[in-house]
């Protein structure tokens, strides 16, 4: 059992607080069934979260529930219920986890299955989604949920960005695609407004939405400390302390952990106490989810002298003021352009270097503002919109930049019978191998 | 005092062990079998036995392969990556990328001057590794070790579209009823597994300078079809097997000779050779 696992001598105490926060969040859903309070089946980056709660409807992120059924081993009843009904264990098993457990919930008459990790998800009044390309089961995952849930009514909205044409300039584009993303926000409002029966309090989204720019500053400033070396954080706690930033957005604790996460980080500098024994590498976490079930292998990779200091997985914000926002009055506006520019603001910077995506101009800055050494992909085969491009990431990278050390471990997100922990480690250890030969050779 | 260095390779199938001293003293290759810890010891006390040493003349010795953590005797720990490139180094010089085909699973390695740069692995299924060719030869009814020069009779190689290990058998088990002579299926499955070890390597940058090591580079007719794909001659070792032992035991002389350098004398294992045991 992960839980059973000891924790990292070197994790940093604001990761031991995150369970709490997961915790919070499950058991939220369930105390605001007792108390009348309206509970909707989200997702996570869908740009909704401050509508959300600025309408007191308590989110029940389905990821999150999938994850932590996962790191307890114990995702493999919901997977197999799934399946049963035909889901495919090629799907996301983010989705099918939690279709398996709306399944078996529906067939006890809404009563919580015995043994749901962490006390489970309540059972939503709504399903606010949206079809984006990040993630291409959100299409149909809260119509297939749906299904099973008969009379819980499902908005579906979208949230889209300018596709990348190296021969394209994107600004004109931006626009369009801010006011489409706009209009699809004040669908979810009048959504919500229909099935809670109230209207929204504007100046209170506008309030939460400015306190979700603060909490995306503080949280880049709060990452950029480690840059440090050696680094007072990695990867495998930034795998913890993502949570706030990704499932409480527009809450005052999100803005809080991070500024208490934030003073931790300067003290362990202050202290030059780094998350291992000895640095010898940096790595960069290049992409991809990780195995929930398998996070002690950042304790493996730690154990070897190598750290991540820095990830692009779930590090889904950027200081406001790098992207250059149109001022607006309109929250949803704000909210929309935020989106858009986030994944927009690579884009000039690889049309300058021919032959690079804004996907691999992110490793490049991430490989030379935290002076990594290698870069780790995970493969999982279950995602495909996200993981498919892996290997075509790792090869341009290695084309248009450098010929740097690369390894694409291999596994999935929930499901654990992909994983091998021998050859897991075995890959490891032939890149740090690797890592250590290039060391030598000065490069 | 002349010193000798030992690597012992602990492959999913296969155990080899190499010493050397200032050349390849002795070898042995023995089958691998659940018993790592028994098998390490007794392959290693016959490498001795054959170069006329004790135990105690070896001054390091280096483990790889799979079941390296399973040899209480070695010094170090070492992935069959790096040693791989140590020993085809050693042995052809020129060579730029290694194709090892081992029974559970196969790689590719890219090297500069017997570094490893880069390298891809499948090890999550059959296809493309020795216990694909297992399964088919078994499937067919032809021994192993024949199965390359018999392809290389073929007429015309089959088109197997599966490079799955289970979809490939049914796959040939049909075509076999259907009157497809067995030669060519075989050469069919050469041409499957050489596609798909291309298309790995084609991740790292190729170059003309390609070695192959492991049991699969005993088979001469998959050798043929790699270099049909690679479109360049493919170098094969002397003994192919024991290109990772070999490297192993290169990895440790150069460790120990490193260390002396220093001015330092590497210490032992303190777990000596014991004498083989079911239970031990």
């Amino acid at each position: 059992m992960a839980d059973d696992k000891k924790p990292r001598a070197l994790a940093t105490q604001a990761a031991a607080k995150i369970p709490k926060f997961v915790r919070g969040n499950m058991s939220a859903t369930l105390k605001a069934k007792e108390e009348g309070k309206k509970v909707a089946y989200a997702y996570i980056n869908d740009g909704q979260d401050e509508i959300m709660r600025a309408m007191d409807i308590v989110p029940a992120w389905g990821e999150s529930f999938s994850g932590v059924c996962a790191a307890k081993r114990d995702a493999e009843q919901y997977l197999q219920k799934a399946e049963s009904d035909n889901f495919s264990r090629s799907l996301c098993t983010y989705a099918t986890c939690t279709l398996g457990f709306d399944m078996l919930r529906e067939e006890m008459g809404g009563e919580m299955p015995p043994g749901a990790p962490w006390g489970g998800m309540g059972r939503p009044d709504m399903i606010i989604g949206s079809g984006q390309q990040l993630c291409d089961p959100r299409f149909k995952w809260p119509q297939a949920t749906q299904h099973y849930l008969q009379d819980v009514p499902v908005f579906v909205g979208s949230m889209y960005y300018p596709p990348w044409d190296p021969n394209m300039d994107h600004k004109g584009q931006e626009k369009i695609y801010v006011k489409y993303a706009t209009e699809e926000l004040r669908a979810c409002v009048s959504f919500c407004e229909k099935h809670i029966g109230k209207k929204m309090d504007w100046d209170k989204l506008a309030a939460l939405v400015d306190l979700t720019d603060r909490t995306w500053d503080i949280f880049i400033d709060t990452y950029e400390l480690r840059k440090a070396i050696p680094t007072p954080m990695d990867t495998g706690d930034a795998m913890n302390t993502m949570v706030p930033l990704t499932f409480n957005l527009g809450t005052q604790e999100a803005y809080d952990f991070y500024a208490d996460l934030n003073l931790e980080l300067r003290q362990k500098i202050e202290q030059k106490q780094g998350v291992a024994d000895e640095e010898k590498y940096r790595i960069l976490w290049g992409a991809g989810l990780p195995s929930w079930f398998a996070l002690g292998d950042f304790q493996y990779f730690n154990s070897k002298g190598a750290v991540f200091p820095v990830e692009t997985t779930y590090r889904n914000a950027e200081k406001v003021e790098r992207l250059n926002l149109p001022k607006t009055n309109d929250p949803l506006e704000h909210i929309a352009w935020r989106w858009v520019r986030f994944w927009t603001h690579w884009y000039d910077k690889a049309r300058n270097r021919p032959g690079s995506i804004p996907k691999v101009e992110r490793i490049i800055e991430y490989i030379e503002d935290y002076k990594c050494d290698g870069v780790v992909f995970h493969s999982a085969f279950s995602c495909r919109s996200w993981h498919a491009g892996i290997v075509q990431q790792a090869e341009i990278l290695r084309k248009i930049y450098k010929d740097i050390p690369v390894l694409i471990m291999e596994g999935d997100i929930v499901d654990i019978s992909s994983y091998n922990e021998a050859d897991t480690h075995n890959r490891i250890d032939a890149f740090i191998e690797a890592l250590e030969t290039v060391r030598s050779k000065g490069n | 005092m002349k010193q000798y260095f030992a690597g012992i390779d602990i492959g999913s199938t296969m155990t080899k062990v190499a010493i050397v001293g200032d050349t390849l003293v002795s070898s042995v290759i023995g089958p691998t079998g659940p018993e790592h810890r028994r098998l390490a010891n007794k392959v290693m006390e016959e490498a001795l036995n054959k170069a006329g040493l004790d135990f105690e003349d070896l001054s390091y010795v280096v483990a790889t392969g799979y079941g390296r953590i399973n040899v209480p005797f070695a010094d170090k720990q070492i992935t069959e990556i790096t040693c791989h490139a140590k020993g085809i180094y050693s042995l052809l010089p020129t060579a730029e990328i290694i194709v090892d085909i081992g029974g559970q699973d196969s790689k590719c390695i890219k090297l500069k001057a017997g570094k490893v740069i880069s390298f891809v692995m499948n090890d999550k299924c059959a296809a493309g590794t020795g216990r694909f060719l297992e399964v088919i030869a078994d499937a067919l009814g032809v021994p192993l070790e024949k199965l390359g020069e018999l392809s290389l009779s073929a007429g015309k190689a089959a088109i197997i579209s599966n490079t799955c290990t289970v979809f490939a058998e049914q796959e040939v088990t049909s075509q076999l009823a259907n009157g497809e002579p067995v030669a060519n299926l075989i050469a069919g499955i050469h041409e499957a597994i050489a596609v798909r070890i291309y298309s790995m390597a084609n991740k790292l940058k190729i170059s003309p300078d390609i070695a192959i090591t492991g049991g699969g580079a005993k088979n001469i007719g998959l050798v043929r079809a790699l270099e049909g794909k690679f479109g360049c001659q493919v170098l094969v070792p002397p003994e192919p097997l024991l290109t990772g032992a070999i490297g192993a035991a290169i990895v440790g002389k150069e460790t120990y000779e490193n260390a002396a350098g220093r001015g330092e004398t590497l210490k032992r294992s303190t777990m000596g050779l014991q004498a083989a045991s079911f239970f031990s």
